[in-house]
């Protein structure tokens, strides 16, 4: 196990090392010359000498090679240089705008984990009958609301019409009970229909079956043979999710105002502020990564015939 | 249970209460930045303009008003300015805005004067001294028609306390944002908002209000829920509100909807470029009379933007020159495009074989540049010309600006105090619309020369000459589609706030002469 785990995580190198040279060669290769983007978004008119004194500044100046090596070698030592935007460190920047981030994924991961699974294995136990529709019906809403719709209509009903949570801001813990909602809204859908098929496909299999026929109870029926089993795919999607929570945080950042690592992000996308987007694809290349480690992880604990490392 | 219900008012309402009766809270899409008066983004005009003080200030129909020189005179050879500084002005820290602090903030500006060689001042400076405390003396290389407007400017002619500086040049930043404006900052937080507080040295009518809170609302929509459900006071400023919500709002008892005065000019560029197809001067007039831009005005613009007929409005100093506008004609239009060659071939018209199908850049995610472009589009359609609209992400649009890739594409005037001096000095070198369009017009050496001749001179006679020539050589020439005038747009919470004016440049915001709505 522990093998796997430094295989793994010796891998991170080189998919670092191809992640970063194919973002810095189609940012530097795309239709946008970076030193008119830079001097645009300093708001400096770009004259011919205004262009040429930018491309000696960012050594644009110099051939493709030479400037990658001299970027990398710079990242190596966490130096990724300053934003075209803010003028700030890129890293600073980056470590300023993650824990928003990192609390809004984390709390809406917290979320769907406690909230889908209890409500799947319960629908799936007490199929069709008036909750388990009502749950569907709900799985349904989930799934076909836009996340940027659902986040207006919160914020029209609960803080224009009722007034009850303010509409934005993060300065008390009320301030991420919408965020959190609109942005785990369809991962939870999601994930409590996946629980309910899971559970219900498990509830028919043979070791389930023999467990009955051994005369064990019903709780310890569910609880060891069907549960733990149905878990493994749950486990799975929720590594997956993981990065949708990440994707879906830019546009919940973005509606309530929470000065996040996403919004900074897209900002940065938009404006061509090429530090920080090869910062950004490191760092997330390095999370997705790392989630689906974990997730591996969790699943040799669920399921012990998994052998990593010796299959192959 | 009396526990928890405590808990509840103290995390899940208090947010509601914590705005003060004296503080007035607005929305902007980005912070402040670092306040630095010398240098560009991330620095946000409209706060450089709040923190700091220019010598002199851009007033009302473009006059001139002292501001930190309390009076001013001007040699007979328009090269030397004497500024008298005004004597009861302090910075925020309480020290004295003297000739001293001015030298070190040109000393700073000049040091890095190849970042500001937009602004043709800093090419005109020749030399500059504190003759004494209380006088500060600005010598040009020759007179220099735009001396005053552009030392008014938002930035890089604003002072800084000499307590601001970390060494000459102000380039790599400064040590703390300390100026002599109505309002200092007084707390930042990244993503989140600005705090500014009343400047109490402030040598003008202090603000009424305590603090303004400015809150980071990058989404246009979170902003109007923002103001909506009272989580901010005012919405004001260029792109702050859309139109449709500056118009849905007016009609709503609780909010007052107020525009400005007209501030720049929203024009299309046609490419008189000779690769294109609008390099012809004839397809250029055929194009300009076929739009009918009341309809823009009326059906996108909602009537908020004044139509327009010439590239600067006839009521900016200078540009007055009498010019016959473009009118609505599409019989005329196809007239021009006939005799030109371009004859019609079924719903399009042809020369020798080729289609007359032209772009028109805009940037992808503006609805209101998509919404005029399909106007143009359905109005070009009728006279058989095919318009392609091309969307572009910002940056390339700016781009296509420069290296005039665009057939046609969307610009804007820079509004006071740049137009027209300022403006018209731009067209010269190749970093806009303009250049690209313009540059191979057979006029625009004798162009160029005259705008060259209007930096160079002080004498209004000569001055009203020259723009005569300029402006109407560009009007004939056919490059520029005015579409409109446009204004600055504020709304406001009216049981919140009281006395609103507007500020004179679209990035000066007159907080400090605004009231809380109780004290009326």
């Amino acid at each position: 196990m522990a093998y796997f785990i430094i295989k793994r995580l010796l891998l991170l190198i080189p998919i670092l090392l191809a992640v970063s040279f194919i973002v810095f060669f189609l940012l530097r290769f795309g239709p946008v010359d970076p030193a008119y983007a830079y001097l645009t978004q300093s708001q400096i008119p770009p004259t011919e000498e205004a262009l040429a004194q930018t491309r000696i500044e960012l050594g644009l100046d110099r051939p493709f090679p030479e400037q990658y090596l001299s970027w990398l070698k710079k990242a190596v030592t966490m130096d990724f240089g300053i934003s075209y935007v803010t003028k700030r460190p890129v890293l600073d920047d980056v470590l300023y705008y993650l824990p928003v981030t990192l609390k809004l994924t984390g709390l809406s991961m917290l979320f769907i984990v406690f909230f889908s699974v209890p409500l799947g294995v319960y629908s799936a136990l007490h199929r069709d009958g008036p909750w388990d529709r009502g749950l569907s019906l709900l799985s349904f809403a989930g799934v076909s609301f836009p996340s940027f719709w659902l986040g207006f209509l919160l914020i029209y009903v609960l803080s224009l019409k009722l007034g009850w949570l303010a509409p934005f801001g993060i300065s008390s813990p009320s301030g991420y009970v919408m965020p959190v909602l609109t942005l785990s809204f369809m991962s939870f859908a999601i994930n409590m229909r996946l629980t309910r098929t899971s559970v219900l496909e498990h509830m028919g299999a043979r070791s389930v079956v023999y467990a009955r026929a051994r005369g064990l109870s019903e709780r310890n029926v569910i609880g060891k043979h069907v549960l733990k089993n149905s878990m493994i795919p749950i486990v799975t999607s929720l590594g997956m999710h993981f990065g949708e929570l990440l994707g879906g945080a830019v546009i919940v950042e973005t509606l309530f105002a929470l000065p996040g690592l996403g919004r900074y992000a897209v900002g940065s996308i938009y404006s061509h502020d090429y530090p920080v987007i090869q910062c950004f694809m490191l760092l997330m290349t390095a999370v997705f990564i790392l989630v689906n480690l974990a997730a591996d992880i969790i699943y040799a604990w669920l399921n012990p015939k998994i052998r990593y490392g010796e299959a192959g | 249970m009396r526990k928890m219900l405590s808990f509840f008012i103290v995390f899940f309402l208090l947010p509601f209460f914590t705005a003060y009766a004296e503080d007035l809270i607005i929305a902007w899409p980005v912070n402040a930045g670092p306040l630095n008066p010398h240098t560009y983004a991330p620095n946000q005009m409209y706060a450089q303009v709040l923190v700091y003080d220019a010598l002199v200030r851009y007033g009302a129909n473009g006059v001139i008003e002292p501001s930190l020189a309390e009076s001013w005179s001007v040699s007979d050879d328009g090269r030397i300015y004497s500024f008298r500084m005004r004597k009861n002005a302090r910075f925020s820290d309480g020290t004295p805005v003297n000739a001293e602090a001015v030298v070190m903030n040109f000393d700073a500006v000049m040091s890095n004067k190849a970042r500001h060689a937009w602004v043709g001042l800093t090419e005109k400076i020749d030399s500059y001294r504190a003759a004494g405390s209380d006088t500060f003396v600005l010598i040009l290389k020759s007179p220099y028609a735009a001396a005053l407007e552009e030392l008014s400017l938002p930035r890089p002619f604003r002072i800084l306390a000499p307590s601001g500086f970390d060494s000459v040049s102000t380039y790599k930043g400064i040590k703390k944002p300390v100026g002599s404006g109505p309002w200092k900052i007084e707390e930042s937080r990244l993503g989140e908002y600005d705090i500014f507080a009343r400047n109490e040295f402030y040598w003008g009518e202090k603000p009424a209000f305590d603090r303004l809170i400015v809150k980071v609302l990058p989404d246009p929509n979170s902003r109007v829920l923002a103001l909506e459900t009272g989580a901010v006071d005012m919405l004001i400023g260029e792109g702050v509100i859309s139109l449709e919500n500056f118009v849905r709002l007016g009609k709503n008892d609780k909010f007052e909807a107020v525009k400005s005065g007209p501030q720049q000019s929203n024009v299309i560029v046609i490419n008189a470029g000779a690769d294109k197809l609008t390099g012809d001067k004839a397809v250029r007039k055929a194009l300009l009379h076929a739009v009918n831009r009341q309809v823009v005005v009326k059906g996108v613009l909602l009537d908020v933007e004044a139509p327009a007929e010439t590239l600067f409005r006839p009521g900016l100093k200078f540009c007055g020159t009498k010019l016959e506008p473009y009118g609505f004609d599409p019989a005329l239009s196809e007239k021009l495009l006939d005799e030109a060659g371009w004859k019609k071939d079924g719903n399009i018209r042809k020369k020798n074989g080729r289609p007359l199908e032209i772009s028109l850049y805009y940037i992808g995610t503006d609805p209101r540049q998509k919404a005029v472009g399909e106007v143009i589009q359905g109005d070009l359609a009728k006279i058989g010309v095919k318009l392609l609209l091309k969307a572009q992400e910002e940056v390339s649009f700016y781009q296509a600006q420069k290296t005039g890739a665009f057939d046609l594409i969307f610009n804007s005037t820079w509004g006071a105090p740049f137009d027209p001096h300022s403006f018209l000095s731009s067209m010269r070198a190749s970093s806009h619309a303009d250049y690209a369009a313009q540059k191979d017009l057979p006029e625009k050496a004798a162009v160029d020369k005259a705008i060259n001749s209007i930096l160079g001179t002080s004498d209004e006679t000569a001055l009203k000459k020259y723009y005569d020539y300029v402006l109407t050589a560009l009007h004939e020439s056919g490059v520029y589609m005015p579409i409109s005038y446009g204004v600055n747009t504020a709304v406001y919470n009216k049981s919140r706030v009281a006395g609103f004016t507007f500020g004179e440049m679209k990035t000066e915001f007159m907080f400090h002469k605004m009231k809380p709505a109780e004290v009326k």
